[in-house]
């Protein structure tokens, strides 16, 4: 079984879920087996603003244990990872990560900001 | 901290064809805030055993205001197009939003292709009414291409367009009997790749499914700059 913990930067409860990677899809937004697939087919909320398509960085986290159990980032991850705010070296894209290690013991960070959101001031 | 929800109610509703149509919706709860050509909002699908949440880009222009506009078809065995397809006038619709990279904040200053399939020129009409806002002298293309003529939304406003601005060239191109894909890279190859060693343009691509990702490698791959080439894949 693998094993994933969330922590929330803006202080909810964190949470640890252990999954079978094998069972994926979980639910069906977002790639297949990715960091979002399990959060939410088990009930853990991270948001998805463009459905899981690598469009908008709502999905963002920081990587703090298990980076190596997780699918190379493509080259359209890492285009979109450009644009998120609070970028660092272990983001990725939840729905974009896919868990690919069965025994994988992962912890992300939730950043408090994710958001690709309104660009243009009133 | 929580995200502002918005509700909007459906205004008017445009029959392109039996497959597309459009929303116009003005928000009855908030007020739709400013956004950038090219951005989507998140629209919450509440069905029976979910709810999903798919992204909708704004057809309309910022400075349109409201009713804002989505455009969007019917897609094989999809419940959320279906759901979009199934609101009537009077329905109460809420998203989040709007979100998205793939904007066009300013009129670019040197010359900019667009190229854009079916639906996907949702993001590029907001997108090249910035692009023409300012006077300047660099073309701007808008290769628009689709699998049948009634495919090609907007077409008399993008003609006229041309008509009255001298540096947009309006090229539909009506692909039958190959792969959409196929022949827009061919057509971009011929002109923007072998056509000559200009490597300072940017291009702002945006369809469904892996072809978006094969011309951007096409350009990538000959030399212009990663940052010239916007994309957004559906
Ligand atoms: C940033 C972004 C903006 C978008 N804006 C629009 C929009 O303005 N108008 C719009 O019609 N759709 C838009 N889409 C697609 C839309 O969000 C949904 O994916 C689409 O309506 C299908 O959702 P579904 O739940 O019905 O189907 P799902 O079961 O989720 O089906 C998804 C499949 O449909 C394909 N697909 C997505 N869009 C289309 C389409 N238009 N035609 C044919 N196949 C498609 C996908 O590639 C995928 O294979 C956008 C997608 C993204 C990522
Ligand atoms: S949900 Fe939008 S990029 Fe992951």
């Amino acid at each position: 079984m693998a094993r994933i913990r969330v922590i929330y930067e803006n202080g909810s409860p964190e949470r640890t879920i252990e999954f079978d990677p094998a069972a994926a899809p979980f639910q069906h937004d977002g790639q297949p087996g990715s960091v979002l697939d399990v959060l939410l087919g088990h009930g853990i909320h991270l948001e998805h603003a463009c459905g899981g398509n690598c469009a908008c960085t709502t999905c963002h986290v920081i990587v703090k244990q298990g980076i190596n159990s997780l699918s190379e980032a493509t080259e359209q991850e890492e285009d979109m990872l450009d644009r998120a705010p609070g970028l660092t070296p272990t983001s990725r894209l939840g729905c974009q990560a896919v868990i690919e290690d069965a025994d994988a013991d992962i912890v992300i960070v939730v950043p408090r900001y994710t958001i690709n959101q309104v660009s243009e001031s009133r | 901290m929580e995200r502002p929800a918005y509700r909007a109610r459906v205004e008017r509703i445009l029959e392109h064809s039996a497959d597309t149509r459009s929303l116009f919706l003005r928000t009855v709860t908030g007020r739709m805030p400013f956004y950038s050509p090219g951005m989507f909002i998140s629209v919450k699908i509440p069905l029976p055993e979910e709810l999903r949440i798919r992204p909708y880009t704004i057809a309309t222009s910022p400075e349109d205001g409201e009713p804002f506009e989505l455009i969007f078809n019917l897609v094989p065995n999809g419940r959320g197009a279906a759901w979009m397809f199934e609101r009537k006038v009077g329905d109460l619709l809420d998203f989040t939003g709007p979100f998205g990279a793939f904007t066009l904040e300013r009129a670019p200053d040197r010359e900019t292709v667009f190229i854009a399939e079916g639906t996907a020129v949702a993001p590029i009409r907001p997108m090249l009414r910035r692009a023409l806002s300012q006077p300047c002298s660099h073309s701007v293309h808008f290769i628009y291409a689709a699998a049948k003529p009634e495919r090609l939304l907007y077409r008399a406003e993008f003609e006229s367009l041309a008509v009255t601005n001298s540096r947009f060239r309006f090229e539909p191109l009506i692909v039958q009997g190959k792969e959409l894909y196929e022949s827009l890279s061919d057509e971009v190859a011929r002109r923007w790749v072998h056509g000559d060693g200009e490597r300072r343009r940017d291009f702002f691509l945006c369809g469904i499914g892996s072809g978006v990702l094969k011309l951007r490698d096409l350009l990538r791959g000959a030399g212009y700059e990663r940052r010239a080439i916007h994309y957004e894949r559906w």
